[in-house]
């Protein structure tokens, strides 16, 4: 890579990245109550570190769907935790072993494998003006 | 948000999941070395069994003797290329057996869990189990993801149970054997483990625990199976358990050194046999899940017990089926797959007896046996129904027995050589259970008097399929 493309590189990295608008559409079919509470992730290490999500939101399923919106994104990597409240009480049902009772899924349908989906299977790109991704809770 | 817990998920999968050993390319194996003749027990059934009449070999059936042998099994251990490692990790097979106007019958149905749908769609074990490593297309979103249903079936409520240990029962419909599901008691107990050697009260109430480390959770179920209570108890040690017992009045938890010490796959990699520890025996009064006493013995393992009861003046009796070692569980249980019997068993038949004043004894029949029934419930000495003579060269049992605790007297019937006996069930006067012909290269079906099983068979049918080694059942009279 010779300096001058070095130079435009740097110069696009340092420029602040237009916001884009994530469009988030759960499709639900295990209930048809409560709310899809959901993080938002932009790093790897706070998605699989428990670290802090960038945003996070509460969206009332109907119909079979919710969507969820977050607009003002810095364009890059993304990804999504996300479960169904079904009875609305604001968090996920436990049983007496500490095991989750309420469905869940992650970003780009990542399946669990003994724990929630890596960011390496369920991050997604955001750029652009909008962006959309889909999530099936089932 | 809460679901970052990864050590959740861990956990589920720990409660339920085995010893491993690294088997790849296990199929191409199989295909290639020349099995044994006992491996029959671990063949694979492609499908559901259509309802079948079967041969009457000899005999008659009784007259006081109609309705249904149900038993469950691990019944698909390979599939495309794959194969589980490990004998606890086939899908379960419900089979009935029916009984009706001096004639048997044969059907049986797989249990359609998240398990089989996953694997039948993948076309290969994927999924991780008691023995087995997760794969490559495996999904673990919660313990139930990878429940077999394949070790105990029980009838309670008008429909069947088949169970598992580290999750849900599953919910089966008794005339067709259709799966209806994992079953929710309430809906904070979801996906909860529920042992799959649920005991019952004269009363017809079932009591049952689940484990997940040292917590255990003790379920009380009515007649009709539906719950009754629900509470969590802490246990001396976090030992791996397949069973537990009862009398009238108390809980028996007997915690074996086979410690869960870590969190890690596959399962064996976390477990650590301490004998040092020894075993300790955790009693609970049924009314006050809180008065407990711990009583301590010499390291033992065991995967079943028989039902206990009291004296007088208090003192607690009950037998089990105990080994020196978990090999077994840990590395026979898996060499089985693959046709392979490296270490000849010795399940002995032992009486614990733990006295009001804290000594708890050992005492020895001085015979081999397994899967231990007991007719006479919890209200006094009973005899122990169970399968026996196990000897070098070939797993499993080949003789069914009763053991009189109080006569130090046996009865048994020896089905020779060419035959594996699976367990036998109580059903009024008689036992009733299956036997797999490795020279007929068919599962049969065999009614003993329960008095003297010595005396043999009253009457014998043989199906026209082997089906693989089954685990537990029960008789549910017409």
């Amino acid at each position: 890579m010779n300096n001058a493309l070095l130079f435009t590189a740097a110069l696009l990295l340092a420029a602040p990245a237009a916001a884009t608008t994530l469009t988030v559409t759960f499709s639900v079919t295990d209930a048809p109550t409560g709310q899809i509470m959901l993080s938002l992730y932009d790093n790897e290490a706070a998605h699989d570190g428990g670290g802090t999500p960038v945003a996070q939101a509460a969206v009332p399923v109907a119909n079979g769907q919710a969507v969820a919106r977050f607009p003002g994104l810095a364009a890059g990597r993304y990804a999504i935790k996300a479960f169904h409240d079904i009875d609305g009480d604001g968090k996920m049902g436990m049983t007496p072993f500490g095991m989750p009772t309420e469905p869940f899924a992650f970003s780009n349908n990542a399946p669990a494998v003994g724990g929630p989906a890596p960011w390496s299977a369920s991050h997604f790109a955001v750029d652009g003006d909008a962006a959309a991704t889909a999530i099936t809770i089932r | 948000m809460s679901i970052d817990r990864r050590t959740l998920f861990h956990r589920a999968l720990l409660a339920g999941l085995g010893a491993s050993l690294p088997a790849e390319a296990l199929a191409a194996g199989l295909a290639a070395a020349a099995q044994p003749q006992w491996a029959l027990a671990l063949g694979d059934v492609e499908a559901d069994i259509a309802p079948r009449p079967l041969t009457r070999l000899h005999g008659r059936l009784p007259a006081d003797l109609a309705g249904t042998l149900y038993r469950n099994g691990p019944a698909l251990f390979r599939r495309g290329g794959t194969a589980v490692n490990h004998w606890f990790d086939g899908d379960g097979l419900v089979r009935a057996f029916r009984l009706a106007d001096g004639r048997a019958s044969l059907a049986a149905r797989f249990v359609d869990t998240a398990k089989r749908r996953i694997e039948t769609a993948a076309g290969r074990i994927v999924q991780p189990g008691f023995g087995t490593p997760a794969r490559a297309g495996a999904i673990v979103a919660s313990a139930d993801d990878t429940n077999a249903a394949n070790t105990h079936v029980i009838a309670a409520g008008g429909r069947l149970l088949a169970l598992w240990e580290a999750g849900s029962a599953h919910a089966i419909d008794p005339a067709t054997l259709a799966t209806q599901g994992p079953v929710t008691f309430r809906p904070d107990l979801k996906g909860m483990p529920f042992l799959a050697h649920p005991k019952v009260e004269a009363s017809g109430r079932i009591w049952n625990i689940g484990l997940s480390g040292r917590n255990a959770f003790v379920w009380r179920l009515s007649a009709a199976g539906a719950l009754e209570k629900g509470q969590l108890i802490r246990l001396p040690s976090a030992s791996y358990m397949h069973d537990f017992t009862m009398t009238a009045r108390h809980l028996i938890i007997v915690c074996q050194p086979w410690l869960h010490e870590r969190d890690s796959l596959p399962f064996a990699s976390g477990m650590a046999w301490r004998p040092e520890q020894g075993t300790r025996v955790l009693v609970i009064d049924k009314a006050d899940l809180t008065s407990q006493c711990v009583y301590e013995l010499p390291a033992l393992f065991f995967f079943h017990l028989g039902d206990g009861w009291e004296d007088a003046d208090g003192t607690i009796h009950f037998d089990g089926c105990f080994d020196d070692s978990p090999l077994f569980a840990s590395e026979t249980a898996s060499a089985l797959v693959e046709g392979r019997y490296p270490r000849t068993e010795r399940p002995l038949l032992r009486l614990i007896s733990l006295a009001p004043d804290g000594r708890a004894q050992l005492r020895d029949a001085g015979i081999t046996a397994e899967f231990p029934r007991n007719p006479g419930g919890h209200a006094g000495p009973r005899p122990t129904i169970h399968v026996g003579g196990y000897r070098a060269g070939r797993p499993f049992a080949q003789t069914l027995g009763r053991w009189d605790w109080q006569a130090g007297r046996a009865s048994t019937h020896d089905f020779e050589p060419q035959q594996i006996v699976e367990e036998f069930v109580v059903a009024g006067r008689w036992l009733i259970g299956t036997t797999i012909n490795l020279a007929a290269r068919a599962t049969e079906l065999h009614v003993l008097p329960a008095a003297d099983p010595a005396a043999g068979p009253v009457a014998s049918f043989r199906a026209d399929v082997a089906l693989p080694h089954s685990f537990h059942g029960s008789w549910v009279a017409a």
